[in-house]
């Protein structure tokens, strides 16, 4: 087993849906890389893809008008995409499980909740005595801070963050070297964010599990994450540490997304949003798919394909322009 | 001259199998011309109750409400469709407050037909005008709603609360439905739209940087209750109120190298069915005594900074 270094590596990952008659671009090459132990986030706006890679990831895309047109999932030197169906339910829920980011549609309303944890401890674990998967399921719903007593109840007796902790608790309820969390807590008022960032991460470290943080908040990237990938269009236009993008962000769109949020220390009189709409999927440009939105835009933007260009070590930028707009900016 | 709202001891109570529901709970502050008062809680803290109490979309159970110096609550009829035409509401999700089976400017026009007072012809200018000024494109006059994105289908809305030029807008959380890159879009349409027509906004939102943004006045929600209330700036340098340092500090900061200390609350918000005398957050607040338990009083700490917690000088 290749310890540690690539735990997951996705590679040129290209997904299509069919919609009317016409294909919608909606991951065109995604590469990325995860360790174990670690948290990558995928940041972007709605409909930029990322809800997408993570699903086929897991290969839960609809089967109907979806296709996985080409690239790879390695876990742990295995590719999942090759895998027949049979050996995919096994890893599904135990090797790699998705925190979905609707608690509220993610339960089943008419079972127990704590027979919907029982259920993924049935599935996956050897013993499958009802006493053991109740047993189970118990230790679950205490480890995420729901009294076991509230086995019995039904989701709608929940609040939105105790039910948020119920989708945990099914997520990790066979500790999964790999935790695919797709905005976890969106849905979450702030308070309740707090405690289920703070939960998410303590069990995270107990168990060294990887995770791929799917978000549009900054903020949750800047307390969560190690790595982070920009993703606009279905593409990853941007790729590095935390730091990296943070201190040094390169490409235009990630420049524009930090300026688009309003600051909680500074005082402006105007926000500076990224003019435009991000482009239809069924028609994306030939070039940058950024280019139309991109007030540094040359012919070379709207040409072919971009290449990826590294500013530091681990620091990726799709971006041909990169070294003029940093002279220009200085 | 009167201010453009003007709130006072304001309760809405809705009746439930389990008893009432306080969803609004004695609050008072007002709105001078031209400014905008941010109101942040959770969610289920009764501030797009209030909001739409105020702009009489619930009938209040007690208390006032003053437009311009003039009762509101109390209205029927024809004079209380007078006074809704000053006082309009943009709705937080523009995938479900627009209808459907209408175009554009047929959403954008019904105002101006419902009040009777224009001709067709002034219809259609006015029509023509709204649509320019919240930047709709002309090509887009007869877009369905499932044809637009959200930032474009919150645009309509805003046009639609502007038809009749309103003096007093809510907007009920404008931006949560909407990314980052066009929320910023939509908020700077709202300030142009502030300073050119001298419109005084109600804002409610959960995001409280937006709230810093667009916001003069601040009032902070709990439960029904106002429980900290002050100028902008001053909430964000100085919140006094446990749950304001909590909300505060609860928000995940985007600065890497200076993380916030977080007070992380416990437990979460408690039943607004009849609830008991005392301060609604003692049984999250890490300072809560004995005396918390009992009536709380609104208590003016500096100049326009109000706050309603009884431990606020121990703290």
């Amino acid at each position: 087993m290749s310890e540690n270094k690539e735990f997951l590596s996705v590679k040129d990952l290209v997904v299509e849906y069919m919609s009317d008659g016409q294909v919608v671009h909606a991951v065109n090459g995604v590469s990325l890389k995860l360790e174990r132990g670690k948290t990558l986030g995928l940041v972007g706006e709605t409909g930029a893809g990322k809800t997408t890679i993570a699903k086929s990831i897991l290969q839960i895309l609809p089967d109907v008008g979806c296709r996985i047109a080409g690239g790879e999932v390695h876990l742990d030197g295995e590719d999942l995409l090759k895998l027949p169906e049979h050996e995919m339910r096994k890893i599904r829920g135990n090797k790699i499980s998705m925190i979905f980011q609707d608690p509220m549609t993610a339960l089943n309303p008419v079972q127990r909740v704590g027979d919907q944890i029982a259920e993924v401890v049935r599935l996956h674990s050897d013993d499958k005595s009802h006493a053991h998967c109740e047993k189970r399921a118990k230790e679950m719903l205490e480890i995420v801070g729901i009294p076991a007593e509230r086995y019995y109840e039904y989701p709608h007796q929940f609040s939105g963050g105790m039910k948020q902790r119920v989708v945990i608790a099914i997520a990790l309820a066979c500790n999964p070297d790999l935790l695919l969390a797709d905005e976890p807590t969106t849905a979450l008022d702030v308070t309740i964010q707090a405690q289920v960032l703070d939960l998410i991460a303590e069990l995270r470290e107990k168990y060294n599990t990887a995770m791929l943080l799917i978000t549009h908040d900054m903020g949750v990237v800047a307390q969560v994450c190690d790595d982070v990938a920009v993703i606009y269009a279905g593409n990853i236009v941007e790729y590095g540490t935390k730091e990296q993008i943070f201190d040094h962000p390169t490409h235009p769109y990630t420049v524009g997304l930090f300026g688009a949020i309003p600051s909680m220390s500074e005082d402006e009189e105007w926000l500076h949003p990224i003019d435009g709409l991000p482009p239809d999927p069924t028609d994306l440009p030939q070039g940058c798919a950024f280019a139309p939105r991109c007030k540094y835009a040359t012919d070379e933007c709207r040409k072919g394909p971009i290449a990826v260009y590294k500013t530091a070590d681990g620091h990726d930028c799709r971006c041909c322009n990169m070294n003029k707009i940093a002279e220009q900016e200085g | 001259m009167a201010p453009v709202i003007e709130v006072q001891n304001l309760k809405k109570y809705f009746p439930t199998p389990r008893g009432l529901l306080h969803a609004v709970d004695d609050v008072t502050f007002t709105i001078e011309k031209g400014k905008t008062l941010g109101v942040v809680g959770e969610s289920g803290c009764g501030k797009s109750t209030l909001g739409r109490t105020i702009i009489h979309l619930h009938e209040s159970t007690s208390g006032k409400v003053l437009l311009e110096g003039e009762p509101v609550n109390n209205l029927k009829g024809k004079a209380l469709r007078a006074a809704r035409e000053k006082m309009q509401i943009i709705f937080q999700d523009p995938y479900s407050s627009l209808d459907p089976r209408k175009t554009a400017d047929q959403t954008i026009r019904e105002p101006l037909l419902v009040s009777g007072k224009y001709s067709k012809k002034e219809i259609e200018e006015k029509t023509t005008e709204l649509m320019d000024l919240v930047g709709i494109d002309e090509r887009l006059r007869k877009a369905y709603p499932h044809e637009l994105d959200g930032g474009r289908r919150q645009r309509i809305g805003i046009a639609r609360a502007l038809a009749l030029d309103p003096k007093f807008v809510v907007c009920d959380e404008p931006v949560s439905a909407l990314d980052v890159s066009i929320q910023a879009q939509v908020l700077n349409l709202l300030k142009k739209l502030q300073q050119d027509k001298g419109l005084t906004y109600m804002f409610v939102t959960h995001d409280m940087s937006v709230v810093r943004h667009i916001s003069d006045d601040i009032c902070v929600m709990y439960l029904g209750q106002v429980v900290e209330k002050c100028p902008s700036k001053e909430l964000f340098k100085n919140p006094l109120h446990p749950y304001t340092q909590a909300l505060l500090s609860a928000i995940p900061s985007t600065d890497i190298h200076h993380p916030t200390k977080r007070m992380v609350l416990k437990g979460e918000i408690t039943s607004p069915i009849n609830p008991k005398p005392g301060c609604r957050f003692a049984a999250r607040c890490p300072y809560a005594t004995e005396a918390c338990h009992q009536p709380q009083k609104q208590e003016e700490v500096s100049t326009g900074h109000f706050v309603t917690c009884c431990r606020i000088h121990e703290l």
